[in-house]
């Protein structure tokens, strides 16, 4: 039984009353202008959910990682560490976004529209049946919709919001298709009645419990950008306001991992199949083909969104190799959250770019360094971290995610190629990388330093100190993770 | 009894296969979401039969659920079709190029 201190509905409560009070109080003031005081409130509301997880946390509230409930949400420590991530993540965007909202219009109902996406987030990540597990997602779905397109005067953001719609509103269909399969064969729609379905599964049925996986992993696939599934992302991560393309690269798409460990990589454990090499080959192409069109864009926010495929491709290592190593799990978990931390810093420092200089092609980069020093300098540390060098958090889970694959080549003999792909794309995203800071520190002439917004200098700095202090020091942040990743074995069985 | 679930999930699988097919085909943004709707559809038939013929009635609990969040996704997409035909006077979907790679 779920309790009403429980994390997960005490998050629903917080962020619930605060993204539905906003508009209420809009409606009762009847101003248009005052951005600061929604801000606040939506960024106060926030602050006290993350504080929340962690006193639960901390006073040991929490279960660790279980997989199954009888409920349909558990309180589980996988959940509370995908909160922390999304969690962070929200504050970024509310944070980064306010001095971009003080030239549009309605920003009570954009900071309630965040509010209401990230409860949908928080909550995949805890839900342990289908039918939540689809609740939330719409949650999550429904109102970035609405915030892609959410300058309407603006044709980019309009198609942006057009097609990320199409693609999104598929990608749910998919899913429903997927739950009904699974519900029609198993009779349940908890998660842990469902797996034991499939561990007892009628051998006629089979293929339909793997078509049912094929069209989860479609589904989520679509979310996480994985690659036959891509096509959306870019035009969409270009089109948006940079802030929120903050919440789908460092959000959404984190969520869309956290429901595919909850169902896909446990179903497919249990169906007992060769579904391993199917997720590394789906790995190896998102990863490979993300990094060589970003080599290709002149546009800042689209070279962003195909380096953020490529992540999913990273990410994705992790769960191919998940049931014969448990490293190669937790360093996807790890991954994920340096990912949402990496990822949400560089865009909110495109935003920072876009809302002082209205630029984001390559080539008026030039000399951004003296022009913007601290958002060039927070650019240049998530870019070194994204690439994963060496003294920067990224590393860490870079390690770890090809540790695992190592790990794992006692089982699988294809594992090496794994973590030979990932190293050799780290190192093709470097240049690219490397190109954006040439272009930002050693090209184009002297010019004036601009003054930049305080919003984006606070989330520059608060990640600075993140990457930079998880990268010296890991160990607390490592031990995290390895509470919070379910252990998946023989013995995982409800 | 187990005959007449097969031709439910037979019904259902068509359905599915024409929402595809105008997903892949149509470029006008109306008739696109047509076809998702369709395929939302024939998931909600499925849970339906299902649930029919399973000793429960979770199936019809959440094609009840499936049929409220559908409706709530095409407010907001026929929002944003609103918008853009505001703005190009046309909602076919080959028009929109302003985002290129």
């Amino acid at each position: 039984m779920i309790e009403i201190s429980s994390t997960p509905i005490a998050i629903i409560i917080i962020l619930g009353i605060a993204g539905v009070v906003l508009p209420v109080i809009n409606v009762i003031r009847k101003e248009k202008g005052s951005n600061s005081f929604y801000a606040a409130i939506a960024f106060a509301a926030l602050i006290i959910s993350i504080a929340y997880v962690g006193y639960q946390f901390i006073t040991e509230n929490i279960l660790p990682s279980a997989l199954f409930s009888e409920d349909v949400i558990i309180d589980d420590a996988f959940g509370g560490f995908f909160a922390i991530a999304m969690l962070i993540v929200a504050i970024f965007t509310t944070v980064g976004s306010f001095n971009f909202m003080r030239k549009q219009n309605y920003p009570a109902i954009y900071y309630s529209l965040i509010l209401l996406s990230t409860i949908g987030m928080v909550l995949i990540a805890y839900s342990t049946d289908l039918i939540m597990l689809f609740v939330a997602w719409e949650l999550m779905s429904i109102p970035t919709y609405a915030l892609v397109g959410f300058i309407k005067k603006n044709p980019q953001s309009n198609e942006a919001a057009l097609k990320y719609f199409l693609f999104g509103a598929l990608s749910s269909a998919i899913i429903v298709y997927g739950i009904s399969i699974t519900y029609g064969i198993t009779g349940s729609t908890n998660i842990g009645e469902v797996i034991q379905g499939y561990s007892n599964l009628d051998p006629g049925l089979v293929p339909l419990a793997l078509l049912s996986m094929g069209m989860f992993i479609a589904g989520f696939g679509f979310k996480m950008g994985l690659v036959p599934f891509h096509q959306w992302l870019p035009d969409t991560y270009e089109g948006a306001p940079p802030t929120i393309t903050t919440l789908l690269a460092a959000g959404t798409k984190k969520a869309g991992f956290a429901a595919t460990i909850r169902i896909v990589v446990l179903g497919m454990v249990v169906l007992n199949l060769d579904w391993t090499l199917a997720l590394g080959i789906l790995a190896i192409m998102t990863m490979t083909i993300g990094n060589i069109a970003a080599i290709m864009q002149k546009n800042l926010s689209r070279m962003l969104a195909y380096s953020s495929i490529a992540h999913a491709g990273y990410i994705l290592i992790g769960l191919a190799v998940a049931p014969h190593s448990s490293l190669g799990l937790q360093g996807s978990l790890y991954q994920i959250l340096n990912h949402a931390v990496m990822k949400g810093m560089a865009f909110i420092a495109v935003a920072g770019i876009v809302t002082t200089l209205a630029v984001t092609n390559l080539d008026k980069l030039k000399g951004l360094g003296r022009r913007m020093p601290i958002t060039s300098l927070g650019l240049v540390i998530s870019l070194l971290a994204l690439a994963g060098v060496p003294p920067l958090a990224g590393f860490w889970s870079k390690l770890m995610l090809f540790g695992g694959a190592l790990d794992a080549t006692p089982a699988l003999w294809w594992a090496p190629w794994l973590a030979i792909a990932g190293v050799l794309n780290s190192a093709l995203s470097l240049a690219y990388y490397g190109w954006i800071m040439r272009r930002m520190y050693f090209e184009g002439e002297t010019e004036k330093r601009v003054s930049e917004p305080k919003s984006v200098i606070a989330v520059m700095i608060f990640s600075i100190i993140f990457l930079v202090g998880f990268g010296v020091y890991p160990d607390p942040v490592i031990k995290f993770v390895e509470f919070a990743t379910p252990v998946i074995s023989n013995g995982f069985m409800p | 009894m187990a005959n007449e679930l097969t031709e439910f999930v037979l019904v259902s699988v068509a359905l599915l296969g024409i929402g595809i097919y105008g997903l892949a085909v149509k470029r006008n943004f109306i008739r696109m979401l047509f076809a998702v709707e369709i395929v939302i559809n024939a998931a909600n038939l499925n849970m339906v039969a299902f649930g029919r013929f399973l000793p429960h009635s979770g199936g019809q609990t959440l094609a009840l659920f499936s049929i409220a969040i559908a409706a709530a996704e095409v407010a907001v997409g026929l929002s944003l079709i609103i918008v853009a035909y505001r703005m190009y006077h046309n909602i076919d979907i080959a028009d929109y190029r302003s985002l290129k790679g």
